[in-house]
């Protein structure tokens, strides 16, 4: 009946390790996160605290990656992190996808691409400017 | 025939032939072997359980099989809060990845956004 005898002595194990699970993501207020995290977070002060539980230990996920960044890209996840969060769920898994299959596709070719959307952000952002700024 | 049982009638009755003895003595010899097998079985993996006693897991011999299935119940349940939870930390640390990727990336998002 050994089995049974390890089953018992690793029933307490068990237990506790079953009941330390859900204090793993605990949400944590606005006010609670680090002066760090708060920074990466920046654009998502406002609607913290009405965020899921589950998307918020997602974005404190994407803030450790923050202190690794360099300027460009510690102002660039600023300038769309407000938007990114707006999306709806689908849009992001779709945008991932999206990212991740555009990953895949040989460098050149991606070069390419990227001269392409930069040319034309730089026609939309000429049309675009307000004619008191067009001087 | 004597209604008590004890050791000595147990004793004397296997002596004689099983074929002597009528169908209600069959069923009290059967009924205290079952018992004696019983309080062996449950005394046998008694040292083993000593200490959970002092968690609450007392040693009823009649609860074992319960306890058993209410170990079995529990591991099952961990296992899969277990498998699911570690499902869920893979997901999102992928997912985290690619996030901060196209958060960061020198393409817009609107590239990837529909």
């Amino acid at each position: 009946m050994w089995t049974n005898g390890v089953f018992r002595r690793l029933l307490p194990f068990i237990a506790a390790a079953l009941l330390s699970l859900p204090v793993v993501a605990v949400a944590q207020t606005w006010a609670e996160l680090t002066p760090m995290q708060q920074e990466a977070l920046a654009p998502l002060a406002k609607e913290w605290n009405a965020l899921p539980e589950k998307r918020q230990q997602h974005y404190l996920k994407v803030a450790n990656h923050y202190p690794k960044l360099t300027p460009v890209q510690k102002q660039r996840l600023h300038e769309r992190l407000e938007h990114w969060v707006k999306l709806t769920p689908e849009q992001r898994k779709r945008a991932r996808e999206k990212y991740q299959a555009f990953s895949k596709v040989p460098p050149e070719k991606r070069e390419q691409v990227k001269k392409m959307v930069r040319e034309q952000q730089a026609l939309k952002a000429a049309s675009s400017v307000p004619p008191t700024l067009a001087k | 025939m004597k209604d008590t049982l004890n050791t000595e009638t147990v004793r004397q009755m296997l002596n004689r032939s099983s074929a002597k003895l009528d169908y209600p003595a069959q069923e009290k010899l059967r009924g205290a072997r079952e018992k004696a097998l019983m309080r062996y079985d449950a005394r046998a993996a008694a040292p083993a359980f000593a200490w959970a006693g002092a968690l609450g897991w007392a040693d009823h011999g009649a609860h074992r099989s319960h306890y058993f299935w209410a170990s079995v119940v529990l591991l099952a349940a961990l296992l899969f809060s277990g498998a699911s939870y570690w499902q869920q930390m893979n997901e999102h640390d992928s997912s985290d990845e690619v996030d901060i990727a196209i958060l960061t990336d020198e393409l817009p998002i609107d590239v990837y956004v529909d």
